[in-house]
């Protein structure tokens, strides 16, 4: 298939493989964070760290929209799901992130109405079809889905739809990294920087990494060559001792983003004081609610919802996963009590997540290593 | 990964944050909307109003039912 097999080509990954190797310092250990679920997803999926030299590390970074909601939110969704005359509706994968008292889908089971949908739209027919009935879209996700999330409340208001809600949970991915690179128990050398977030926000957002902390960031595309190709790109920047934001993805990602779905968003949202993330706290201005002008639509404002923040299971380290401080192998509970059929984290739930992705791709060569 | 996954792209769309390269079939210019086929031949609607005038053939970059971008040639 056209953009996608030509970043899959195995001859082309081996000659960068190559490359990396020759651009590693001996006896130096080099860190580098892949921002993206999608990117975790892709390095577990085709091998790509097994093509590493062992002194380049990647470490999984915050960017699953689905790993990051934290468990009171779930409860807060389940809260307004259970409300009568109400039909709930969300991204499959948020239906089975555990809350402090089951999932979406434990309580569709108790009898509310939950519906699985793959985008606002569909929502948004559910409304129309149904205007009897309130319908509530669980917004979750970065600048990568926020923009369909705007554009839909457009429509609904400009065709006068008043059963249409949005319980927002959406997210931007600066104050996040920002956070990490504050860290204190996380030293990273560079970054393989957001592919699909950079087309909405661009790539000029993340110049405050080289600017303010030195470190070199390369926006990616999300197959293996290009993952390759960014890794490398990063190790040049080291080696030449260059610290700037590069752009991998170019074929994707216009350096300045998508002037036209940042207009929408700054419409529809504003920024909230701060926002819980898994294991990250309290961000502040981290995430995104309904503006004043849309506030008709925002199901926060039309339902009471418990709004407690909910600390994880013990066992659970979802935090340090997140933060790249452990691997998903080094939980506790990975590959045991928690798996994908029963997660206890979020990272176990999305195919994004880094656990998931370890688990479907990796668990069982650790284990070899291990013996 | 669940029953849900894509076969050709090779991951999980069910949290809907995944670029998926998809093909214009037909335009709905009334509505702001394209029909459109993933790697795996599925058509849905697709929200347009933030790319330039997409016509059929296009490939697009869409998250979440919205197209975020035309994809050009590839270069890696």
């Amino acid at each position: 298939m056209k953009f996608v097999d030509e970043f899959r080509d195995p001859e082309l990954g081996r000659t960068l493989a190559n490359e990396i190797l020759l651009a590693v310092e001996p006896g130096r250990h080099y860190k580098i964070m892949e921002v993206c679920g999608g990117h975790t997803h892709s390095i577990y999926k085709y091998g790509i760290d097994d093509l590493l030299p062992a002194n380049v590390e990647l470490v999984h970074g915050p960017g699953c929209p689905v790993c990051v909601i934290p468990m009171g939110r779930v409860d807060d969704a389940i809260a307004m799901a259970h409300q009568p005359g109400v039909i709930f509706t969300c991204f499959g994968d948020m239906m089975r992130v555990p809350g402090s008292h089951g999932t979406l889908t434990d309580a569709s089971a108790e009898g509310a109405d939950i519906r699985m949908v793959y985008s606002p739209l569909d929502a948004l027919r559910i409304a129309r079809q149904n205007p009897d009935r309130a319908v509530v879209f669980f917004a979750i996700g970065f600048e990568t889905t926020a923009p369909s999330t705007a554009l839909t409340l457009k429509r609904a208001k400009a065709e006068g739809i008043e059963n249409f809600f949005c319980f927002c949970n959406h997210v931007t991915i600066v104050p996040p990294l920002r956070a990490l690179l504050e860290s204190p128990d996380l030293r990273l050398d560079g970054f393989v920087g957001p592919g699909h977030v950079s087309t909405v926000v661009g790539a000029r957002p993340l110049e405050f990494i080289p600017a303010d902390y030195g470190k070199p960031v390369v926006v990616s595309g999300f197959e293996p060559v290009d993952i390759l190709q960014s890794v490398l790109m990063i190790l040049q920047q080291l080696t030449q001792g260059r610290c700037e934001v590069e752009n991998q993805y170019k074929r994707v990602v216009p350096y300045e983003g998508n002037l036209a779905a940042l207009k929408v968003m700054s419409e529809v949202f504003e920024l909230r004081p701060h926002f819980e993330w898994r294991g990250l706290g309290f961000i502040s201005h981290s995430g995104l609610k309904l503006s004043e002008a849309y506030a008709d639509f925002d199901a926060e404002l039309r339902y009471t919802i418990p709004n407690v923040r909910i600390a994880d299971p013990k066992a659970c380290q979802c935090g340090e996963v997140l933060k790249g401080v452990i691997k998903p192998f080094e939980c506790k509970v990975f590959g045991t009590a928690c798996t994908p059929e029963r997660p206890i984290g979020t990272c176990m739930v999305s195919s994004e997540g880094a656990c998931a992705a370890y688990y479907n791709y990796g668990r069982f060569a650790r284990e070899r290593e291990v013996v | 990964m669940s029953a849900s996954c894509h076969p050709d792209v090779g991951h999980c769309i069910t949290c809907s944050d995944e670029g998926i390269p998809m093909r214009v079939l037909r335009l709905d210019a009334d509505r702001g909307l394209a029909l459109c086929e993933d790697p795996a031949g599925a058509h849905s609607s697709v929200e347009i109003a933030l790319i330039d005038s997409p016509g059929a053939g296009d490939m697009l970059l869409v998250h979440a039912g919205t197209a975020l971008t035309r994809l050009e040639a590839a270069s890696a």
